[in-house]
């Protein structure tokens, strides 16, 4: 009896102890999470230091960095938090443990390219790791293509975009198309051609959903805004005949200058504004995704 | 040599009887968690994770019982007091040491390829058919074998005249240093005197360079590897370790085992 008492006791204690722990646990976890906002994610934030650490395993750490900057990334964008300072150590820390790992140049480049708070806003340190990569690997033509695609993109320099395209396309195994972009932006500039060409290209070539997403995004919108030239060279044509802007859409059909209403890549039917100028359809979700890109341009 | 090599089966048989090989277990476990993982948490490194893991694996198993097991090949045998039964046959200390190192070389050898296997099994399980760059982690996964030969060697000198804690300290530091030994052949001539620039460049070819066994940054982006580098690390391997048995038998011969 006395035995069973002493048991029960003993449970009780424990259980106490153990639900004592649990909600200290809740406690820490929340003093911890505001902490963690402010983590450092670099311990060792020399490169060379660390490869020397890493002993014969530095192509491994390379990729457990690898992994960190992306769940560094996605943690971020989850959150929605645009502060990346973090991103370009990391970075700098993996391709230095493994100078081949290509994965690291090409996603890392564009993590760091995009515009917050889809990436860190900082073009010119993902120029810095893609001169090191192509510096490192001389033979991947596909990062003289994002090399290209950062100074058109988010530089707007396109004599250079033109002269990352045409040095990657001295590689034999560089597709055609490397060439055909460096003329065509070294005669054009920017065009929507080939700002298509090469979200279309992000689009099909990477496996990151969040990527992706972003290209995809990139693809309608850049849809929606030729969409909207076309309709502006139709409303002038409009204008010229008939006096005025299109108020609605309709009227360039009722005209016969538009064989149907035109519509977004979603679906949604194209206005005119109150100045006579084609946009999104209010109710489209694509609204929202132009404002958002916009908001940090 | 004939019975050097009795003794090598023996060792090989004692070491399976002593469940070495149980580590199989431990890395088919660690490939088939990296397998899966390895695309759920990362971009683009499914591959080269399986392969540097795989290859890190095999290279630290490899390591943990070469140093632990190569320093017990002759310790071992004396505290138990086997040795002097052995010895008591038509057995020379040489051939008894060079039988203690085959062995263990040889346990090494089966440990090794059947984790290649495993890591060619995850390798399949990532992509859909192996292709030509992958031979080069076969290679990988030798010179890994070449370069525990060495270690064994050495871990087998310094159990010839020190404690086993301090055999395993002198193998695990030399392995370290070796693989530095490139850094110590290029430091700064400026910040050295001439006389220590001289040692330190002397220092540098006397100690094995592990370094050269590692080509595992290679392995993993599937680059070729000349066949110059397979015959030399080889001959490497080969000579370096028979200097430093010969320097183990020397001492364990004048060994006083009274």
């Amino acid at each position: 009896m006395k035995t069973a008492k002493t048991i029960v006791l003993v449970a009780v204690m424990l259980l106490a102890g153990f639900m004592g722990v649990w909600k200290l646990q809740h406690a820490l976890d929340k003093q911890r999470a505001a902490l963690s906002e402010d983590r450092d994610e670099v311990l060792l934030s020399s490169p060379k230091l660390m490869k020397a650490v890493s002993l014969e395993y530095a192509p491994l750490m390379a990729d457990f960095y690898w992994t960190r900057v992306v769940q560094f990334y996605g943690n971020k964008h989850v959150r929605g938090d645009a502060n990346l300072e973090q991103l370009w150590p990391l970075l700098d820390i993996t391709t230095t443990l493994d100078s081949n790992l290509i994965v690291a140049y090409r996603f890392g480049a564009i993590f760091l390219s995009q515009r917050a708070p889809g990436g860190a806003g900082r073009p010119d340190l993902a120029v810095r790791l893609i001169e090191r990569g192509i510096k490192a690997n001389p033979d991947c033509w596909r990062l003289y293509e994002d090399l290209g695609f950062i100074y058109y993109m988010d530089l707007k320099d396109y004599k250079k975009a033109s002269e990352a395209f045409l040095e990657g396309s001295k590689n034999p195994k560089a597709l055609i198309w490397m060439k055909v972009m460096a003329a065509k932006i070294a005669a054009e500039g920017e065009s929507y051609e080939t700002s298509f060409f090469l979200w279309n290209d992000v689009y099909r070539n990477t496996s990151d959903p969040q990527i992706k997403e972003n290209a995809k995004a990139h693809l309608q919108l850049l849809r929606a805004r030729e969409d909207s030239r076309q309709l502006d060279l139709l409303g002038g044509e409009y204008e010229k005949r008939f006096g005025h802007r299109p108020r609605r859409v309709s009227e360039l059909v009722d005209a016969g200058m538009l064989q149907a209403i035109a519509v977004d890549p979603l679906g949604y039917p194209y206005t005119f504004d109150e100045n006579g100028n084609a946009a999104l359809n209010p109710k489209s979700p694509l609204l929202e995704k132009q404002k958002f890109f916009e908001r940090f341009k | 040599m004939k019975r050097a090599g009795v003794v090598a089966l023996n060792t090989f048989r004692e070491a399976v009887r002593d469940r070495v090989l149980y580590n199989l277990l431990f890395f088919a476990l660690v490939m088939m968690a990296a397998s899966i993982i390895a695309g759920q948490i990362s971009i683009g490194i499914e591959q080269t994770v399986i392969v540097t893991l795989g290859l890190s694996a095999i290279s630290l198993i490899g390591l943990l019982i070469s140093v632990f097991i190569g320093v017990g090949l002759v310790s071992k045998e004396m505290d138990k007091r086997t040795l002097y039964a052995v010895l008591a046959k038509p057995v020379r200390r040489w051939e008894f040491l060079l039988g203690k190192f085959g062995g263990l070389v040889l346990t090494l050898a089966v440990n090794v390829t059947a984790m290649a296997v495993g890591l060619f099994l995850a390798l399949l399980y990532v992509k859909p058919a192996l292709e030509r760059g992958d031979a080069t982690v076969l290679i990988a996964v030798y010179f890994i074998w070449l370069k525990l030969a060495l270690v064994v060697a050495l871990a087998l000198l310094f159990s010839c005249f020190t404690t086993p804690l301090l055999a395993i300290l002198f193998t695990a530091g030399i392995y370290i240093v070796g693989l530095y030994v490139q850094e110590l052949r290029n430091m700064p001539i400026e910040v050295m005197s001439r006389g220590m620039t001289l040692f330190t460049k002397w220092l540098s070819y006397l100690l094995p360079n592990f370094e050269n066994f590692n080509i595992m940054a290679m392995a993993a982006h599937s680059r070729q590897v000349s066949g110059a580098l397979i015959v030399q690390n080889t001959l490497y391997a080969a000579i370096y370790s028979a200097i430093v048995l010969t320097a183990a038998v020397v001492v364990f011969s004048r060994r006083n085992l009274k």
